[in-house]
C-alpha cells in the first residue's frame, strides 16, 4: 500500500468517527441521556448558527457584526504593537549593550500574563474600544519584540563574514544581510503575536462589552442558550484556523526563498 | 613559483591567542609566503589551526601578534580583492544562485546591467547555467559550493582563500569539484589558499602542501606534478607517504 | 570586568532606569497619584491594604489551581500523543478530533465550564487542563512522529519490540520535544489562569485584582500584576531547571 494510500485510509477512518460521535451525540439528546442545555445536541446548534445568521443575538447583532468588531479589535491591536515593536527590536538587536540593559525588562514584562493589566486598563481608560487595542497591543507587543532582537542577534555569523570578504559596508550589511536574514524570525514572531492577541481577545470581549464574539458567548450562557455559545467557540476556532492559513500563505508568498529551505532539510 | 619575485601573500611571525594569557595559542610565529599565482594547501588535523590562520589571510581575525602582508601591505580587514569560499551554508538564502553572484559582482563596483553579466558568464563556467534561478535551499550541497565559487569569482580577486570548501560533500562529488575548480583556476589564475584535511585533495590540487600541526608549520611539500594529477602515480603516493608519517 | 557581569550591571542599571522614568511620570503631577501611583508608593499602599499573609494565600490558591490544571494537561496530552503516536489506527481516530478542538482559544470554554462544572473549582481547573494539555499533545505527537528510525531499528536489533521498544526507545527518544510542549503549556495555563480568575472566583490573584478594580485601589492592582508578573517567571525557570536537568540524565539531549 502506497503512503497516499495510507493517508486516504487514515482521514476516512477520522472522518468517520467524527461522524458517528456527532450521531451518537444527536441520539443521545433525542433519547434523553444528555441533558440538552448542557450538551445541546448538532440538530440545536445548527438551529442556533442560522438564528446568529439571520435574526442576531441579541437581537438585532447578527454574527458578522460579532466577528468584524472581534477581527478590528485584534487588528488594530496587532497594528499597533507591529508598528513599535519592529523598528525598536531592530535597534535593540544589532546594539549589544541596549540588549543587555532592557533585556530583564522584557523578560519580566513577557511573563506579566496580558489580561492582568484588563482591570487596571479599565481603571485608565475605561471599558470602551481603547481597553482593548491596548491590551491586545500589549501582549502582540512583548511577543514580537523578543522575537525581532532574536532574529537580528542570532543572524548566521558566517553570512556576515562572507559579506565582509566581499567589502561590503556595515550599513549595507545591516540592510541586505541582517534584515533578511532575520526575516523568518520576525515572521513567526508575528504568527505567535497574532496567537496571542486571539487568545486575549477572548478573555478581555468577556467583561463590560456585548458585541465580538467573546461576548456572545458568555452572553449567550447567561441567557442559557449553549447552543449559541458553541456556534460562537466554532467561529472562534474557524477564525483561528483562517489566520494560521493566511500568515502561513504570506509567508510564502514574501519568504519563497524560506520555505524551499525547510523542505530541502526535512 | 619561482623564489626571486616577491610573494604575493606573506605572513609573518604570526600568532593567535584565543580567550585570556593562559589557554594555549592556536598559531605560534608562523611565516609563510606565497607567490602569484600560486596554490597552496593548508593541510592539518581539526584544530591545528589552519582555519584560524585562514582568517587571519582573509583580515577576518585580527592576530595576536605579527601581520600579514598582500602585495607589500598589511591587511587590516577583509575584502580588497581577497575572495572567500567557506565550508558551507555562506550563500544568502533569500538571494537566487544568479542574485548571489551578482551580489559579488555589485561589490566589486559594477553596474546592475554589468554585474548580470558577470552573473551568467560564472554560472557558466561552474556548469550552473540553467539554476540561476533557483534559491541555495533547492539546491545540492555541490551545486550550492559551485554557486559560493562563482560568487567568490565576481568580486574578480586577485587571491582566493577557501575553508573546507568541499568538506561536507560525499567523496564522488568532491572528486567532481576538485577537477572543476582546476578547471576554474586554469581559466582564471589565482593565487589560492586551500584549507583541508584531506591529503589526496591537498596532493591532487597543491602547487605547495603546508602540513600544519599544535599552531604552527610542521613541513612543507613542493607537489611538481604536471596537472591533471593522477591518483595512483608513484611520485604521488610516495609523497603521501611521506606526509603520512610526518604528521604522527 | 568579565561579559556575563557587565550584562548583569547593565540589566540591573535597566531595570533602575525604567522604575526611575516611572517614579518620575508619578511624580511630575502629569496623571493624579491616585491613578497612576509611583512604583514604590504603589507596593507600599497595596501591601498596606492587603497584607503579606493575605497576598501569599491568593498566590497559593492560584498555583494549586494551575499545578492541577497543568498536571492533568501535561498527564492526558502526553499519554494521547504517545498512544496516537504509537497505536496507528488509534492515532487515526483521535488526530482528526484534536484537530477540530485545537484552534479554539482556551478562554472560550469559559462558558460551557461553567455550564458543567459550576463556578467552583473543578471549571477554572478544566480551562487550565485546556491551557496545558493542547500544546503538550501537539508537541509529544510531533516529537513521536520524528523519532529518528535508526534509533528504533537499532532497538529492534537488540530484541526489543512492543512495549519494551515504546518505553525503552520512543518515549525516551520524544523526551526533548515533551519538555518544549510543557513549556509552552505552562505558559498558556498561566495566561488561562488569570483570565478565568478575572472572570469567575472568590479568590486568586486574578480575583485579587478584579476586586481591587471594583473598590478602586490602583495600587493593589499594581502590587498583584508585578505579582503574577513573578509568580510566572519563577515557576517558568523553576521548570525549565527541573526539565533541563531531568532531560540531561535521561538521554544526553541538550535542551535550548
Amino acid at each position: 500500500m502506497g503512503a497516499a494510500a495510507t493517508r486516504h485510509a487514515a482521514v476516512l477512518q477520522g472522518a468517520g468517527f467524527i461522524v458517528s460521535l456527532l450521531l451518537l451525540w444527536e441520539l443521545a439528546s433525542a433519547l434523553g441521556w444528555l441533558r440538552p442545555h448542557s450538551f445541546p445536541p448538532p440538530s440545536r446548534i445548527a438551529q442556533g448558527a442560522w438564528e446568529l445568521a439571520v435574526r442576531g443575538f441579541p437581537e438585532g447583532v447578527r454574527v458578522w457584526t460579532h466577528t468584524l468588531v472581534t477581527l478590528r479589535r485584534i487588528f488594530s491591536g496587532f497594528a499597533l504593537a507591529m508598528l513599535a515593536a519592529i523598528p525598536l527590536g531592530l535597534l535593540i538587536g544589532r546594539s549589544p549593550t541596549l540588549d543587555a540593559l532592557t533585556n530583564p525588562v522584557i523578560t519580566f514584562a513577557r511573563s506579566v500574563a496580558t489580561l492582568s493589566l484588563l482591570p487596571l486598563v479599565i481603571v485608565w481608560f475605561g471599558t470602551g474600544e481603547l481597553s482593548k487595542t491596548l491590551l491586545i497591543a500589549y501582549g502582540c507587543f512583548w511577543v514580537m519584540l523578543s522575537n525581532v532582537i532574536a532574529g537580528v542577534k542570532y543572524v548566521d555569523p558566517v553570512l556576515v563574514r562572507a559579506a565582509r570578504t566581499m567589502d561590503t559596508p556595515g550599513r549595507e550589511i545591516f540592510t541586505h544581510i541582517v534584515l533578511p536574514a532575520a526575516l523568518p524570525r520576525i515572521f513567526a514572531g508575528a504568527r505567535t503575536a497574532l496567537g496571542v492577541g486571539f487568545m486575549v481577545i477572548v478573555g478581555a470581549e468577556m467583561i463590560g462589552t456585548i458585541e465580538g464574539l467573546g461576548a456572545l458567548i458568555m452572553e449567550a450562557r447567561t441567557f442559557y442558550r449553549t447552543d449559541v455559545t458553541i456556534v460562537g467557540m466554532m467561529l472562534l476556532g474557524v477564525m483561528g484556523v483562517l489566520f494560521a492559513l493566511g500568515m502561513e500563505a504570506l509567508e510564502r508568498r514574501l519568504l519563497p526563498w524560506h520555505r524551499g529551505l525547510s523542505e530541502v532539510r526535512r | 613559483m619561482s623564489a626571486s619575485a616577491a610573494p604575493k601573500i606573506e605572513v609573518l611571525r604570526v600568532s593567535k591567542q584565543f580567550g585570556d594569557a593562559a589557554a594555549a595559542p592556536v598559531l605560534r610565529d608562523v611565516d609563510l609566503a606565497c607567490a602569484e599565482n600560486e596554490f597552496v594547501c593548508l593541510l592539518g588535523r581539526s584544530g591545528c589551526g589552519k582555519t584560524t590562520l585562514l582568517n587571519i589571510i582573509a583580515g577576518l581575525v585580527p592576530p595576536t601578534a605579527g601581520e600579514v602582508r598582500v602585495d607589500g601591505e598589511v591587511v587590516t580587514g577583509p575584502g580588497r580583492g581577497k575572495g572567500m569560499v567557506f565550508q558551507q551554508n555562506a550563500l544568502f538564502p533569500w538571494l537566487s544562485a544568479r542574485g548571489n553572484v551578482e551580489f559579488g559582482a555589485r561589490r566589486s563596483g559594477l553596474d546592475k546591467a554589468g554585474a548580470g553579466r558577470v552573473a551568467d558568464e560564472l554560472l557558466d563556467l561552474v556548469g550552473l547555467r540553467d539554476y540561476g534561478a533557483r534559491y541555495p535551499g533547492e539546491l545540492s550541497g555541490g551545486m550550492q559550493q559551485r554557486v559560493a565559487i562563482a560568487r567568490a569569482l565576481a568580486l574578480d580577486p586577485q587571491i582566493l582563500l577557501m575553508d573546507e570548501p568541499f568538506g561536507a560533500l560525499d567523496e564522488i562529488t568532491r572528486l567532481d569539484m576538485q577537477a572543476e575548480l582546476l578547471r576554474v583556476w586554469s581559466s582564471r589564475r589565482k593565487t589560492v589558499v586551500f584549507v583541508t584535511h584531506s591529503i589526496m585533495e591537498a596532493l591532487a590540487l597543491g602547487d605547495r602542501i603546508v602540513v600544519m600541526g599544535g599552531g604552527s608549520i610542521a613541513a612543507i611539500h613542493d607537489v611538481g606534478l604536471e596537472r591533471p594529477r593522477s591518483r595512483s602515480d608513484p611520485a604521488l603516493l610516495r609523497l603521501h607517504d611521506t606526509i603520512w608519517q610526518g604528521l604522527h | 570586568m568579565n561579559p556575563r557581569a557587565a550584562n548583569a550591571l547593565l540589566g540591573a542599571a535597566g531595570i533602575l532606569l525604567t522604575l526611575g522614568a516611572w517614579e518620575l511620570v508619578a511624580r511630575s503631577g502629569i496623571v493624579s497619584q491616585s491613578v497612576f501611583p509611583a512604583p514604590f508608593h504603589a507596593l507600599a499602599t497595596g501591601l498596606a491594604k492587603v497584607p503579606l499573609a493575605d497576598l501569599g494565600g491568593h498566590v497559593w490558591i492560584s498555583l494549586q489551581r494551575i499545578a492541577l490544571g497543568f498536571a492533568a494537561g501535561a498527564l492526558l496530552g502526553v499519554g494521547l500523543a504517545v498512544a496516537g503516536g504509537w497505536y496507528r489506527t488509534f492515532g487515526n481516530l483521535v488526530r482528526p478530533v484534536v484537530e477540530l478542538l485545537r484552534p479554539i482559544p482556551p478562554l472560550a470554554w469559559i462558558p460551557m465550564a461553567i455550564v458543567w462544572f459550576g463556578l467552583g473549582e473543578p471549571s477554572k481547573v478544566f480551562v487550565i487542563f485546556l491551557g496545558a494539555f493542547f500544546p503538550v499533545l501537539t508537541n509529544t505527537w510531533k516529537g513521536m512522529a520524528n523519532i529518528d528510525p535508526t534509533l528504533l531499528r537499532a532497538g529492534q536489533t537488540m530484541g526489543l519490540s512492543g512495549p519494551e521498544l515504546l518505553l525503552k526507545v520512543a518515549i525516551p527518544a520524544t523526551l526533548p520535544d515533551i519538555a518544549t510542549g510543557l513549556r509552552i503549556g505552562w505558559g498558556l495555563a498561566f495566561g488561562v489562569l488569570v483570565a478565568a480568575e478575572l472572570i469567575a472566583a472568590e479568590s486568586g490573584l486574578g480575583y485579587l485584582i478584579m476586586n481591587a478594580r471594583q473598590l478602586g485601589e490602583v495600587e493593589v492592582i499594581i502590587l498583584g500584576i508585578l505579582v503574577i508578573g513573578a509568580a510566572n517567571l519563577v515557576t517558568d525557570n523553576l521548570l525549565a531547571r527541573v526539565l533541563a536537568r531531568w532531560l540531561n540524565r535521561s538521554s544526553e539531549g541538550s535542551l535550548p
